[in-house]
């Protein structure tokens, strides 16, 4: 065999998939010949290389992304029919989304508002009980952190707004976002004064919950517009008028 | 004593049924879960075969194509699999939605002449960013099949079925692709022609 024969198999040869009197005869001429050879060491390396290549951890935007949609039910668990009727034109239905948003927002503010600020009765306990509050404040950290990275990086993609939604929607949508960052600095003021307050804390967590929700429907809207699916931004808008 | 293969690939079997059941169900954190345990997997996937900036629409495309078609999963193979296939289609349909054509070779290289005995060799073991960043230079081709068949372990049969293409031309692309990679990785690259 001459090299010219050789080096179209040696990826088959390293593979061992060549029959055993093929493997035989490039063994054979790769005892005599260096540049083969060296084909050979690196196309082996180059294998055993693309083995070790393991997955890659996607942007946690991704998911978030992915939530949004199901959540508006762009995408209903199986089994369930599609929304199919939807015969509004997009500007009424981004009027509707404005609107239950609007009623969906200052509704939860308002309730938050009339919510007595009842401080938590303390509790006696002993060391046992004290670490698991401890623990307890810890997930609770941890919890407020995750809506607070969630938030940043809806945030980032809804920034990137260049003109995508209509600059009424953009307003009414940032509208939104303002009542609901007032009622997080309130549940957060008053979390600070009585950090055992359970009702702040409930506001607290709705307000980010409601942030993440417009966020996300927010960001499903500019893909969905970015697209060029005006029926795929009709079922956001009117997913979210839903919720 | 530990448990047989078959033990444990009932007990997954059944894990991964429940597991799809619930997300058909619409279990609070079902599909989140779904997502968590294969969305690496299926994203690194994605970046080799698409490139990483088409692969991030292309992933959220998979898992809301896998959350509509959940309901035609019946357990025949592990919600691993029955997501890695969809994915790969779904990956597939992207790059011949951009032209990309998996049988036809239009570059040369098994007339290129016998590579010569003083030829750079690799040193040392091949870095994985230097062979991911030399991923990027093959055509769709022949990066599709080494992923499919170096990174992912797929044998030539299943590719051939995935693609639409015989056994021979996906071990003739494989030998492409780790030579172009091997020219690249020594610094000899010779990329001439590319596949459509």
């Amino acid at each position: 065999m001459t090299c010219r024969d050789v080096q179209p198999r040696l990826s088959q040869f390293v593979d061992a998939e060549l029959s055993a009197d093929e493997q035989a005869a490039v063994s054979a001429h790769l005892d005599t010949c260096a540049a083969c050879r060296a084909i050979t060491h690196d196309l082996t390396r180059v294998r055993d290389a693309a083995r070790g290549l393991g997955p890659i951890a996607p942007p946690d935007h991704i998911w978030l992304e992915i939530a949004g949609q199901i959540r508006l039910g762009e995408h209903p668990a199986p089994g369930q029919p599609a929304p199919q009727d939807i015969r509004r034109s997009a500007a009424w239905q981004w009027l509707g989304l404005a609107a239950a948003l609007v009623i969906i927002t200052l509704g939860a503010f308002l309730v938050m508002r009339l919510q007595a600020p009842t401080p938590a009765a303390p509790q006696a306990g002993n060391g046992q009980a004290a670490g698991s509050v401890e623990s307890v404040a810890q997930e609770l950290g941890l919890a407020l952190q995750h809506y607070d990275n969630a938030i940043a990086q809806l945030e980032m993609l809804a920034k990137n707004n260049d003109g995508t939604i209509d600059p009424a929607t953009a307003a009414t949508l940032q509208k939104n976002l303002d009542v609901i960052d007032r009622a997080i600095a309130e549940s957060r003021a008053a979390l600070a004064s009585d950090p055992q307050s359970q009702p702040a804390l409930d506001s607290l967590i709705d307000a980010l919950r409601q942030k993440v929700g417009v966020l996300q429907t927010t960001v499903a809207l500019m893909n969905e517009i970015r697209r060029g699916n005006q029926e795929g931004a009709a079922r956001v808008v009117a997913g979210a008028g839903k919720s | 004593m530990a448990p047989s293969n078959s033990v444990n690939e009932a007990v997954s079997g059944h894990r991964d049924l429940a597991l799809a059941e619930r997300c058909r169900n619409g279990v609070a954190g079902a599909f989140e879960e779904l997502y968590q345990a294969h969305a690496p997997r299926l994203f690194g996937l994605a970046c080799r075969m698409v490139g990483r900036t088409d692969a991030e629409d292309l992933l959220q495309d998979i898992f809301l194509t896998a959350h509509r078609k959940l309901g035609l999963y019946k357990g025949e193979s592990s919600l691993g699999t029955w997501l890695f296939r969809l994915a790969t289609n779904q990956c597939l349909d992207f790059l011949r939605s951009r032209g990309a054509r998996f049988a036809q070779v239009t570059d040369t290289l098994e007339e290129e002449p016998p590579a010569a005995a003083s030829a750079g060799t690799m040193r040392s073991a091949v870095d994985r960013l230097d062979l991911e960043r030399a991923l990027t230079t093959l055509p769709p081709g022949c990066r599709t099949v080494f992923v499919l068949h170096d990174v992912e372990g797929l044998e030539h049969r299943e590719i051939g079925d995935l693609l639409g293409i015989s056994e021979g031309t996906s071990k003739s692309q494989l030998h492409k692709a780790r030579m172009r990679l091997r020219g690249v990785l020594t610094g000899r690259t010779v990329v001439r022609g590319s596949e459509g």
